[in-house]
């Protein structure tokens, strides 16, 4: 399995490399120099923002930097809108607000998802499985923006109103990013990411349902079902023991091809919360135009991606004795 | 001689693509937010030095009907009759929160996601000048209360004084101590001196090692400056002990500045906080982080941690904060706010101040509405929530909670602008500035007031923005072809030989991407469309905007400037040659006539002979048409009863100290 291992890193080297090429060469396609003059700039001015902003140097050069830095992990080229800070300190401060929603958010939606999924492929073609596909199909036609702004104004606002005690914040308070871990898990984390994890889980609810539900549907047709259904096994553990195991393959697929999602974190979420995550962070970069955040979330990125294609492999063969690595 | 004097002006470019000019240049005083306005990189504080006079309408809002209606003429300057806060009734008050748990915070919000550095030498958008501003302070600040804008001494003991208009001798005042700093022997900050008014402005020359973006602010100022970034930049390291011919110590607390000739916003400048007077120590300790902890003699002081970059910043007092007061100066209308009663307090009020950032409207909405901010902006959606539409005034719900609406005119010029080296639509022929004049004409500012701002913007004819003096009466001049008026467009156009739009090349219109920038670009569209003008939309991203209206390449293009001062002079030197792409004269408008007149008045003290060089002036522009316009805008202030000594503004930040809490 090593060596399988090894040698599919070693084909995603030029895959990487590429990956990096082409994010810079897609970003110098419009001139950053001019989004960052000051008033009444002259052509000196032009030129010397050019060296300031290292976008001067020959290209390779350039790709030689960048390289250097996702080798060593160092991220440590200063951030072209906050003057003084690295990369590296940017992403580290907002990794962990992200995650706070997107993993809560992967757990509890992939178990929700494959339970309802389960009772839906149960009961196919009965009432209960048309009214769970029915809402499924209804809550994927909204819109991620709806949900965002009825569940902050219902959910938060008017709920805090009729309570008459705060329950959900309405927006983030920025205070609490310096909260102790005790403090965090205890008060923080209920109080500012619950809803927007709720909200995140609603959302994800009817896509993954649906996926979920035609894989066991799928599975509830095979031989093996009819078989342990004959021998008397028990509705619950023909569903959970024999199927579910047996759609794992898919399970798996879907869950962790969602990884590396978790660190870019939800961009409407994050502003209309007020979570100082990736997603945010990534687009206020992107329409600034600060290409060393751009380029070194992308590298972190594509990273996790490959790794992540990697661990889906992997976990096959561990949960499928059919596959083998090699 | 005199070189390009730039635009100070705050510009914030814009891309809102206003289209169309309406047809009475009424003088609405809108609402609104600027929602649609994208990109502001503007930073304004300043104000004059010399009095401001006159003809400016009063630019801040009351929040009463009183407030609504008053105008200067009947709404005289008076003059409170204050008992000054004794040192030890100001501290043992603070003491007494202290110790009972009960400090005033101040809750405010901030719609963007806050500055990027504090700086003073880097900063350029008003959010970093809004933060910054409680931090470090200039020489002068703006008077709080008074209308039209005028200036004050803060670091200063009095205004500077000069009997030529060229050498200014400086006093500075006594008491005034850099905040408590790890920088300092012992941890403690000194007293302000001379040399780190000098230092503090040696830095804006340093644009690499500082990387100061302000060095346009003060070029061609003071004497021996420009020589001296010169050297120092050509140097293998910046000397800041280096002398300039101009700056001048007399001692540390007095020292003279002379400048390269009389120039009339040298003393607005001193408002600006790219000026503000900042730690030696500190810069030298923090290098590179200094813009996330500035040291200066502000009210409130920065504490580790307090700063949470893109989600909020809080402010703490500053203890040792150099003795101020609530002024006692004020406008007659301000009594209507309670704003009088304050009169001789010892700033700042409140203990802390928290700055909350979003990035949408709707959850600053809700959380004023929850009561967990002190004031809001009112977002363009929640418009006819808070105010009505037709008066303008507060909504009687919002009354009945004790609340106060405040409409607060910005100092904008949003227009369309023409480049003069097209050669379709620039140039000086008749044929071609003809063309422009029916575009100016045809286009109905009005229209796009109502449909895209709830019509609480104001249209007006010219360069300067409501409130300054050259500012037409009721906003409309005879001179102007602002529209709409669509007859004498098809006369215009059939003049310049293009009957109904016929043999004219399809325009290409440059805007932002932003907001409703496409919408906005249409109702442009089909406004030039009745007279039979095509145009072809570009929607671009802010930097692309820029960089193609820096090249020249844009014909025509929407952007807009907010003043860095309240002068007309920051808006008529948008037009001035010299000031060409990539600087502040985007329309490459050039005309020596023009050129001369403006550099006089940059020279002249405001008086009713430099009113009259504006109007001369703005009417050459009426004339050549390089632009078609004009709309401000107004945002509208909701204030819950807590807070109080709030008079809401847009063209100063100093005002944090001021504001207080009730129980």
């Amino acid at each position: 399995m090593w060596a399988y291992i090894l040698r599919r890193l070693a084909y995603n080297v030029p895959v990487y490399l590429s990956i990096l090429l082409l994010v810079m060469l897609a970003l110098r396609v419009r001139d950053p120099v001019f989004g960052r003059l000051p008033k009444n700039a002259t052509t000196a001015d032009i030129a010397q923002k050019r060296v300031e902003l290292g976008i001067d140097r020959p290209f390779h050069q350039q790709f030689g930097s960048q390289l250097k830095q996702v080798a060593t992990a160092t991220f440590d080229e200063i951030s072209w809108d906050y003057p003084g800070q690295t990369v590296g300190e940017v992403m580290s401060r907002c990794i962990g607000p992200s995650l706070s929603i997107t993993l809560p958010s992967l757990v509890l939606t992939t178990l929700f998802s494959i339970t309802v999924a389960l009772i839906s492929a149960w009961f196919r073609g009965r009432a209960l499985d048309k009214g769970l596909v029915f809402v499924a199909v209804l809550g994927m036609s909204v819109s991620f923006l709806v949900y965002i702004i009825f569940g902050q104004y219902y959910g938060a606002y008017k709920l805090n109103e009729w309570l008459g005690y705060d329950v959900f914040a309405i927006y983030y308070n920025p205070e609490v990013s310096n909260a102790g871990w005790g403090e965090f898990f205890t008060s923080v984390w209920p109080r500012y990411y619950l809803l927007p994890v709720l909200i995140s889980v609603v959302v994800a609810m009817g896509y993954d349902t649906r996926f979920y539900r035609a894989v066991m549907v799928e599975e509830s047709a095979r031989d093996y079902i009819v078989t342990a259904t004959a021998k008397g096994a028990s509705q619950s553990r023909i569903m959970f023991i024999h199927m579910l195991k047996n759609a794992m393959i898919p399970i798996i697929t879907r869950v962790v091809i969602t990884i590396p999602f978790l660190i870019t974190g939800s961009f409407l979420l994050e502003s209309y919360f007020g979570i100082p995550g990736m997603g945010n962070q990534l687009i206020v970069a992107v329409e600034s135009g600060d290409f060393p955040i751009v380029q070194s979330f992308t590298a972190v990125f594509a990273a996790v991606y490959i790794a992540s294609n990697l661990l889906t492999d992997v976990l096959y063969a561990l949960v499928d004795p059919r596959v083998r690595l090699s | 001689m005199m070189s390009p004097r730039l635009s100070y002006g705050l510009f914030f470019l814009l891309i809102v693509s206003f289209a169309g000019c309406g047809d009475d240049a009424g003088t609405q005083t809108g609402d609104s937010n600027t929602a649609t306005v994208a990109t502001e990189t503007a930073g304004n504080a300043e104000s004059t030095g010399t009095v401001s006079d006159s003809s400016a309408a009063e630019a801040g809002g009351p929040s009463t009907s009183e407030r609504e209606t008053a105008s200067p003429d009947v709404d005289p300057v008076v003059f409170s009759k204050s008992t000054k806060e004794t040192d030890a009734e100001f501290r043992d008050a603070y003491k007494k929160r202290l110790a009972s748990g009960k400090l005033k915070l101040a809750k405010i919000p901030m719609r963007s996601d806050g500055p990027k550095s504090m700086d003073p030498v880097r900063g350029s958008t008003v959010y970093e000048n809004q933060c910054a501003s409680q931090l470090v302070e200039t020489l002068l600040q703006y008077k709080y209360l008074k209308r039209p804008f005028e200036a004050e001494p803060l670091l200063l003991a009095e205004m500077p004084k000069s009997e030529d208009g060229i050498t200014w001798h400086f006093k500075l005042k006594d008491g005034v101590f850099f905040h408590d700093d790890a920088c300092f022997p012992g941890g403690k900050g000194r007293q302000l001196k001379s040399e780190d008014v000098f230092y503090s402005w040696k830095r804006i020359a340093d644009t690499k090692g500082a990387n100061s973006k302000v060095w346009w602010l003060i070029k061609d100022t003071i004497k021996g400056f420009d020589e001296f970034k010169a050297t120092q930049e050509a140097a293998e390291k910046f000397d800041y002990d280096a002398p300039v011919e101009g700056m001048q110590v007399v001692s540390d607390k007095e020292f003279t500045v002379t400048l390269v000739a009389p120039m009339q916003s040298f003393l607005w400048k001193l408002c600006m906080f790219q000026t503000a007077i900042v730690a030696r120590e500190a810069v030298e300790m923090y290098g590179e982080r200094f813009g996330l902890r500035p040291i200066g003699t502000g009210p409130f002081v920065l504490k580790e941690g307090d700063w949470q970059q893109g989600q909020g910043i809080k402010f703490t007092r500053n203890v040792n904060y150099h003795e101020c007061y609530f002024p006692d100066e004020h406008m007659k209308s301000d009594e209507a706010d309670d704003l009088h009663t304050a009169a001789g307090k010892r700033v700042p009020q409140v203990d802390e101040v928290q700055v909350i950032f979003y990035k949408t409207d709707q959850p600053m909405w809700l959380q004023f509405k929850a009561g967990d901010l002190h004031y809001a902006q009112v977002p363009a959606e929640n418009f006819k929530e808070a105010f009505s539409k037709r008066t303008k005034k507060l909504n009687r719900d919002m009354q009945k909670e004790g609340m106060k609406g405040f409409p607060v005119d910005m100092l904008d010029f949003i227009f369309r602008g023409f480049n003069m080296e097209d050669s379709v639509i620039g140039g000086y022929t008749e044929k071609n500035r003809l063309v422009r004049q029916a575009i100016c004409a045809a286009l109905d500012w009005d229209e796009q007031n109502e449909a895209f701002y709830n019509g609480i913007n104001t249209v007006y004819d010219g360069v300067i923005p409501p409130g300054l003096e050259g500012y037409p009466a009721q906003g409309k001049s005879d001179k102007s072809y602002r529209g709409p008026d669509i007859e004498r467009a098809r006369q215009l156009l059939a003049k310049a030989g293009y009957p109904n739009g016929e043999g004219l090349p399809t325009i290409d219109y440059y805007t932002g991407r932003q907001q409703n920038g496409q919408e906005q670009s249409e109702m442009l569209s089909k406004q030039l469309k009745r007279i039979g003008i095509n145009v072809q939309v570009h929607l671009l991203d802010f930097s692309q905007l820029i960089q193609k209206v820096d090249e020249k390449s844009a014909q025509f293009f929407s952007f807009a400037w907010s003043s860095d001062y309240p002068d007309g002079e920051n808006n008529l030197a948008l037009f001035y040659g010299p000031n060409e792409a990539p600087g502040a004269n985007h329309f490459n408008y050039k005309n020596a006539e023009y050129d001369r007149l403006y550099e006089k008045v940059v020279a002249m003290p405001q008086s009713p002979e430099r009113v009259a060089i504006y109007e001369q002036m703005q009417a050459m522009l009426f004339e050549d048409c390089p632009y078609a316009g004009s709309m401000a805008r107004t945002r509208f202030y909701v204030v819950t009863p807590r807070m109080t000594n709030f008079k809401p503004t847009e063209t100063f930040e100093t005002w944090y100290k001021y504001i207080d809490l009730t129980d």
